[in-house]
């Protein structure tokens, strides 16, 4: 979990001085006036990309809306989604994790879930621990379904061998079949989420994939093959298959 | 807030010879030879009001970049909270929207004249300018101005102009379809009266008989082509070739009344077989709605000439996510669909 400190310390080590004055300046202010800080950092903070562990593909600039936010208070944060532009959804999304109290955002994450617009989705689903540590079974496989259904690649979700379950297996399932019915694939690395809840339907898709002329399909079998056998043992394998493939649009 | 459809009585002023008037004619339907490589930049379109088929049309004619400004959505809002949704929707889905078509989308925001005369809501959406307004992407107070020219109209355009001149944006003035000369004239008047700098107010929806005065005066003036009841293209080229490009934009303002998206790309059309110079097409179509905005300071032409670049923030372990302009494209005339 990321201290405060941690981001306090990774914005001074990619703001420049004018940027720190600033924001500096706006952390003296409560309430409204510190809500409205968090709408203007776009014109006093650069959109640099943060290379660290810790905030890996993050921008300077969201960073600096998350810092603004963990001193804001819930109504205030509530009217800030109330009236988000996109960039804005964005880093509210993203920040959820580190607001105090996570657990109240549920509804707000569930409908980043909901969203159409591609960026907002992209940070619930991706890089965010916030649905692997707050999100029932029902939304977690909501979540994972979407993803596939928009054919976004899903190993960038995180705790997604964790919350594998059974109902997500089936209805995986069900979905492949109404793409093949429709002369459609599914991204190979889908087949990843299956391993550990075999049963006769799936079986068969499992066969049926490994006579497929895909060879990616092909080899998605055989890992799924190998890893009801040696549980565990295609561990990193998957690997070759979270590359762009042609269906991805994420 | 831009119709009243008055489709008789509007006379051509078609003014060109015989042989363009038959050239233009001839050119229907296949006036996009006439513009190629040209791209455009459209200050006036309420894209929430049009479907996915506008926004393909116009990213083919090459319109890169657009502003919508907030209006009156044909019928009365009866809360704020319909206020703050449709104005989260300008910064929000629609701007999505218009990214996957390659399109830059900007706004203007404000509260339009109609519903100025709500005075009780209008206190209530005045309230919540100021936090729209510091958005991201949000170009200028607009359209704001006078419709009837009552009390409550001018009280609320000259307190945007106000919340303008605080927040250093330009304006976007819509000028009343009844009285419009006089309109025009008052709009002007208040804003000089409010120490707004005329190059901060772009005077929407000119004429033949308000230009001279709105340019005389130093502010710029937007024509909108808009069938029947505003210009028509025809009249707009002779305006351009009488007082020339500068502080002079075409807008389309189409919206949920019978108008066309496609007016700018049209409008250089037929400037350029009436032999407009390709310089003053490209001031009046693109450059000078862009210089007149980007004095709000969220206008980067580099973030839209050459295509939406992909957002850095959309980017996960290499994989980008669904980018600008290239969501997939439906040939529309295809029979079958997949």
């Amino acid at each position: 979990m990321k201290t405060n400190l941690q981001i306090t310390e990774t914005i001074v080590a990619f703001a420049n001085e004018t940027e720190l004055s600033w924001l500096a300046e706006q952390k003296t202010l409560s309430g409204k006036a510190l809500a409205l800080a968090f709408v203007k950092v776009p014109r006093f903070i650069s959109k640099k990309i943060i290379e660290s562990s810790e905030f890996s593909s993050w921008t300077l600039d969201q960073l600096v809306r998350l810092d603004i936010l963990i001193q804001l208070d819930a109504a205030n944060i509530d009217s800030l989604f109330e009236t988000a532009e996109m960039q804005e959804a964005v880093a509210l999304t993203r920040s959820l994790p580190f607001l105090p109290n996570p657990s109240t955002y549920l509804l707000r994450a569930t409908d980043a879930v909901r969203s159409n617009m591609g960026p907002v989705f992209d940070a619930i689903a991706f890089g965010n621990t916030y649905p692997k540590d707050y999100f029932s079974e029902a939304a977690w496989n909501q979540l994972v379904l979407k993803c596939i259904f928009n054919d976004k690649a899903i190993h960038q979700i995180i705790g997604l061998d964790e919350r594998s379950n059974q109902d997500l297996a089936n209805t995986l399932s069900d979905f492949a079949h109404e793409r093949w019915a429709a002369d459609r694939r599914v991204p190979s690395q889908v087949w990843r989420l299956v391993p550990r809840f075999m049963n006769e339907t799936l079986q068969a898709d499992i066969e049926k994939l490994a006579q497929s002329e895909n060879s990616r399909d092909v080899l998605a079998a055989s890992l799924v093959k190998q890893e009801v056998q040696i549980p565990g043992s295609t561990q990193g394998i998957w690997h070759e298959l979270e590359n762009p493939e042609p269906i991805y649009t994420a | 807030m831009c119709q009243e459809h008055k489709p008789i009585g509007n006379p051509s002023h078609f003014e060109g010879t015989e042989q363009e008037k038959t050239t233009a004619h001839a050119v229907d339907g296949t006036f996009a030879q006439y513009t190629q490589g040209m791209k455009f930049f459209d200050p006036h379109v309420h894209m929430t009001s049009r479907t996915t088929d506008d926004y393909q049309a116009l990213a083919d004619a090459g319109v890169v970049a657009l502003i919508e400004p907030a209006f009156w959505l044909g019928q009365p809002r009866t809360g704020l909270a319909s206020f703050k949704d449709y104005f989260a929707s300008l910064v929000g889905w629609e701007r999505f929207r218009s990214s996957q078509f390659g399109i830059k989308h900007y706004c203007t925001i404000g509260l339009n004249s109609r519903e100025a005369n709500h005075e009780a809501l209008a206190e209530q959406v005045m309230e919540i300018l100021p936090l729209f307004l510091q958005k991201e992407g949000v170009v200028g107070v607009g359209e704001i101005g006078f419709d009837d020219q009552t009390a409550a109209e001018e009280k609320y355009y000259r307190a945007q102009l106000e919340l303008a001149k605080e927040m250093n944006l330009p304006v976007q003035v819509h000028t009343p379809h009844r009285d419009k000369k006089k309109g025009t004239e008052r709009s002007m008047a208040i804003a000089l009266e409010h120490g707004i700098a005329p190059n901060m107010v772009i005077i929407d929806h000119n004429n033949e008989e308000t230009v001279k005065s709105v340019l005389d005066q130093g502010f710029y003036a937007a024509f909108t082509i808009y069938p029947f009841t505003k210009m028509g293209n025809e009249r707009m080229v002779e305006i351009v070739k009488q007082y020339g490009p500068e502080r002079i934009m075409v807008n389309s303002a189409a919206d949920w009344g019978i108008s066309d998206p496609l007016a700018i790309p049209k409008t250089a059309a037929l400037m350029k077989i009436k032999e407009v110079p390709d310089e003053h097409i490209r001031l009046v179509t693109y450059q000078n709605a862009l210089d007149a905005f980007a004095q709000s300071g969220q206008i980067q032409e580099a973030d839209f000439i050459h295509g939406l670049e992909i957002d850095q923030t959309q980017k996960f372990n290499g994989n980008t996510v669904l980018r600008g302009g290239q969501a997939p494209r439906i040939d529309k005339d295809s029979l079958i669909i997949r």
